[in-house]
């Protein structure tokens, strides 16, 4: 069964080729949907490009005709922005999937939006910290995630991505230097010092008009070449763990470990978040285990830095204990440990820690918080969780800096099921309705959970979300309804 | 949103809802990944994916999505589904990369999908239909005639063998009509050592091509007859030289559901070896030695239905190693991470062209290696991988490692 019309149909495959262009059902039916809740649409054409001019050449069609552009990659985004909200062209980017460079000496890399998270990891772990051929280390590293192999680094990069090094470096977008825009008009742009020369070092000292296409879901244009800095692996690692019985004391615990910046990550799941799979439907934890468990990743370059790491570790955590917060000794088993450190994880991304035996659905309310509301958000979330039938499988992850990180509840449900589906979206919808007052706020947002954000922002933050959005999109092409305010 | 079932009348697929909707989406049989200390793995290993780039037809994901999508009643049967569902080769690569509870179903679900396609009003390849309308009849899907499957056999090896025997060489259908070259080595490395065997004229076609193509109906069949050969004929096990017998009289004929179809055509109980297997083991006991040498860099290509789908990765390996002068090379994508040749499921039937352009693939990724043979264990490879040398005009040369072995090794 085909859909759309057959001229725009004619009109991609002059652009693209017929092999890389379709309007079959059969062919669109797995862009309609992702993990989530989110109430699948069906595409009408769906599209490969190889190559900048066919993007600009897509775009301009589809402004010519006014036709909604999905930008797409594997939709693994847990937030439902790829399902096309209006119908129309996805761009399936996958065909693009050149590392474009490796800069062992400046340390950046210049990917396209196909490469994966697979790909760039071997290609990094491949090429060796260099000056002018002398190499200090072994391998290079970006901020890898849990989330699937096959996912693309840019897409997650340009949505504030969160990666292992979030506590040593900060979120993925802060690791990105330079990039090449096609704006839904069609023409292309490159910001930072890529717009000047073939370096892709660095935005600054310019103008951060990256923040244009960073954050935006796709709405903006299409980002097809992006910089990211990349890091020598350090090659002496290990993880410290320690329980606590509550989320208040978890937090003071965190907190005091990240105020001296000497890990890579500080993490902490609830006891519900760290069985695997996460139980559902909702399961009371045994009396007897702690209900948070925690583990810090440390790295150095000897054994010297990473015992000094392990002293001070020790030393918050006798600190704490002296002034009445309950922390409680556990080890995780080697195979956990290893998972935290041997990223991205083929076993971890295929989502069998979280969905793998209840009905498919995996959805979350995810989102960036200051650290002071995470236990009072944890409580209120976990009254919510336990309403609706669900485990409140929730995380605390430090990111750099001491400011904020992220709290977020991990939720499989069953997708056999209406009820089960309906008790997952309204309880993540409640959550996000009682975190925005206390600072909280959603990231790679589902239009639910934009509408809440929409609903309490300040009127200024909006008027010039959406003149931005008017200036660069006139027509209003690009992932149409993703910011709830077109 | 959520996935109901509804159209229970697609009773092949509507067993395997439940695990089918275990399926998440997530995508990551899209692509070959493995972290390793010093160095990861990553490789495009899903030749469907690599030929027609979309998410339908990536990996297990495309394949589940359509499952799901006609279970719920979100899409109808078209010709483009029975396209997306028949260029899958049921490699196993992708399943290599699944975690969730449908891992184990997605073989299954993959022949149950070819299964409904036959019952609608949709374009099945041709070339699968054609084999299929004859195989009844011929007893194999090379629409040759029954009588004549032992022709490749020489009569004074066919007199020399015994009417009795411990075990039946299982030739299978491509070695007895088109690969003959590896029936007769075969037949003449188990004489060189000694093996009690015998070559029976009734060994109907396993169903390997019935199974993998979702025609259950027919296969049935076969497999009712082949089961009883061993004890029609005093043996106690079968050897073969083909991959796909192998994997269709071994798991198929006897293992329960998910891996085998003892749910539908009951429970067979035998043995069976690969003569790989058979060499390895008179290896390692020490009873057989080299008279010569094999002095080539060789890679050896795993065939899906050895190596994925019944994990035998070693044995080949093992002996190949210690063949004197031979010199083993491994292709990057290799064992439980091999890249398919593009004959298996119906593929080469149905879609010659992109069958051959798979094993073009393949042969450039032998080639990298230095390597000038290209050796394997299954007829059905050797076909198509010895199609794309001569298609792409590689220098490359094919053997199965029965020919490598057999002017070369003797019995103690
Ligand atoms: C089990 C699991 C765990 C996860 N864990 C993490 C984690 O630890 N950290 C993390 O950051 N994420 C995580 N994720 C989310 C997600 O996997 C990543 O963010 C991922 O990298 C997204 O890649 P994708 O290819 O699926 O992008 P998609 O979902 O295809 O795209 C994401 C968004 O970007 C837009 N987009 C895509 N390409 C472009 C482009 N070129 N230009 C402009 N817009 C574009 C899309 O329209 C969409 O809005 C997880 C997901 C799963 C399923
Ligand atoms: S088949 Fe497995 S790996 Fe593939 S999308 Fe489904 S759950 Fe993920
Ligand atoms: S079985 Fe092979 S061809 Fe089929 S989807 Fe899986 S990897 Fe691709």
């Amino acid at each position: 069964m085909a859909r759309g019309s057959k001229e725009i149909l004619q009109k991609l495959e002059q652009i693209v080729g017929p092999d890389y262009v379709s309007n079959e059902e059969a062919v669109l039916l797995p862009y309609s949907w992702d993990l989530t809740w989110t109430e699948p649409r069906m595409p009408d054409y769906v599209v490969m490009p190889k190559t900048v001019t066919e993007i600009q050449r897509i775009l301009r069609l589809a402004n010519h005709y006014r036709i909604p552009v999905i930008p797409y990659v594997n939709a693994t985004n847990i937030g439902g922005l790829c399902v096309p909200e209006e119908g129309g062209i996805v761009i399936d980017l996958k065909r693009m999937d050149r590392i474009i460079k490796i800069d062992p000496e400046t340390c950046y890399a210049v990917i396209e939006p196909g490469v994966s998270h697979a790909q760039l990891s071997a290609a990094l772990k491949a090429t060796n910290p260099q000056w002018e051929g002398y190499e200090f280390s072994k391998g290079f590293e970006f901020g890898w995630g849990v989330h699937p192999a096959s996912a693309s680094v840019l897409a997650m990069a340009i949505n504030h991505g969160i990666g292992h090094l979030n506590g040593r470096l900060g979120i993925n977008s802060q690791l990105i230097s330079s990039m090449e825009v096609v704006l839904p008009t069609g023409e292309v742009v490159k910001l930072g010092s890529c717009a000047f020369s073939d370096s892709w070092h660095s935005f600054l000292p310019l103008p951060r008009m990256d923040g244009l296409f960073v954050g935006w879901m796709g709405t903006t244009g299409i980002v097809t070449k992006l910089g990211i800095w990349i890091f020598p692996i350090r090659p002496y690692k290990d993880v410290l763990t320690i329980a606590a019985e509550t989320a208040y004391d978890m937090t003071r615990y965190m907190v005091h470990w990240r105020h001296y910046s000497l890990c890579d990550e500080v993490t902490a799941v609830s006891w519900w978040l760290a069985q695997i799979p996460i139980p559902y439907p909702y399961q009371e934890k045994p009396k007897d285990v702690p209900e948070w468990f925690s583990y810090t990743v440390i790295s150095g370059w000897s054994e010297e830095e990473l015992e000094y790491k392990r002293k001070m570790w020790k030393k918050v955590v006798e600190e704490e204990r002296a002034r009445g917060t309950k922390l409680i000794d556990f080890e995780y088993p080697p195979e956990a440990k290893r998972g935290r450190t041997e990223l991205p994880s083929r076993i971890i991304g295929s989502t069998k820690n979280y969905s793998k035996s209840c009905g498919g659905g995996l959805a979350w309310p995810g989102t960036f918080a200051p650290c002071k509301s995470w236990p009072i958000l944890y409580e209120k979330w976990k009254e919510i969780y336990i309403r609706h039938n669900l485990s409140p499988a929730v995380r605390f992850t430090d990111f750099q800096g001491a400011h904020y990180g992220m709290l977020r509840a991990m939720t499989p449900f069953d997708k056999r099921d209406p009820d089960s589906v309906r008790r997952a979206k309204e309880a993540m919808i409640e959550c996000i309705r009682v975190g925005i007052p206390l600072g909280m706020l959603p990231y790679k947002p589902p239009v639910e959970f934009v509408n809440e954000l929409n609903a309490r922002a300040d009127p200024g933050y909006i008027y010039l979300l959406t003149k931005i959005k008017d200036m660069l999109d006139p027509n209003n092409i690009m992932n149409p309804g993703k910011l709830g305010i077109r | 949103m959520a996935l109901v079932l509804k159209r229970t009348d697609m009773k092949e697929l509507a067993q395997l809802y439940d695990r089918i909707s275990m399926c998440t989406q997530c995508g990551n049989c899209k692509y070959g990944y493995e972290y390793g200390p010093t160095e990861n793995f990553a490789a495009m290993l899903c030749p469907q994916g690599d030929k027609y780039q979309f998410e339908a037809y990536r990996g297990s994901k495309g394949k589940a999505a359509l499952a799901k999508g006609l279970l719920s009643g979100m899409i109808e049967w078209s010709d483009k589904a029975a396209h997306i569902i028949f260029t899958c080769i049921g490699c196993g690569a992708c399943v290599e990369m699944c975690e969730t509870d449908i891992k184990d179903y997605l073989q299954r679900m993959f022949e149950a999908l070819k299964s409904e396609a036959w019952k609608q009003n949709v374009a099945i390849p041709e070339g699968v239909r054609k084999w299929s309308s004859t195989i009844r009849e011929n007893r194999n899907p090379y629409l040759e005639k029954h009588e004549d499957r032992l022709n490749w056999l020489p009569a004074s090896i066919r007199e020399s063998l015994p009417k009795k025997a411990e075990y039946i060489y299982f030739v299978g259908c491509t070695a007895s009509y088109r690969q003959k070259n590896i029936a007769l080595a075969t037949v003449k490395l188990l004489q060189k050592l000694k093996i009690d065997f015998t070559i029976v004229p009734d060994e109907w076609c396993c169903a390997s091509p019935l199974l993998r193509t979702g025609q259950y109906d027919i296969a049935k069949e076969f497999i009712e007859h082949n089961r009883e050969l061993l004890g029609k004929y005093g043996a106690s096990a079968f050897i073969t030289t083909c991959a796909g017998c192998y994997r269709t009289l071994s798991i198929d004929y006897q293992k329960d559901p998910p891996e085998g179809y003892t749910d539908k055509f009951g429970k067979s109980n035998f043995k069976v070896i690969h003569t790989i297997q058979l060499v390895e083991e008179m290896i390692k006991k020490g009873e057989v030695e080299f008279e010569g040498s094999f002095n080539y860099v060789v890679t050896y290509h795993d065939p899906c239905h050895l190596g994925r789908h019944a994990k035998v990765y070693d044995s080949p390996r093992n002996v190949l190693q210690a063949i004197p002068g031979l010199k083993l090379v491994e292709m990057y994508r290799s064992k439980k991470f091999s890249f398919c040749c593009g004959a298996g499921g119906g593929v080469r039937g149905g879609f010659p062209d992109y069958s051959i352009e798979t094993a073009i693939k393949r042969i450039r990724e032998a080639e990298s290696t230095g390597a000038s043979i290209i050796t394997c264990v299954c007829p059905f490879c050797w076909r198509n991988l010895n199609d794309a040398i001569n298609a792409s005009k590689s220098s490359m040369k094919m053997m199965d490692i029965t020919e490598i072995l057999e002017p070369i090794i003797k019995r103690k």
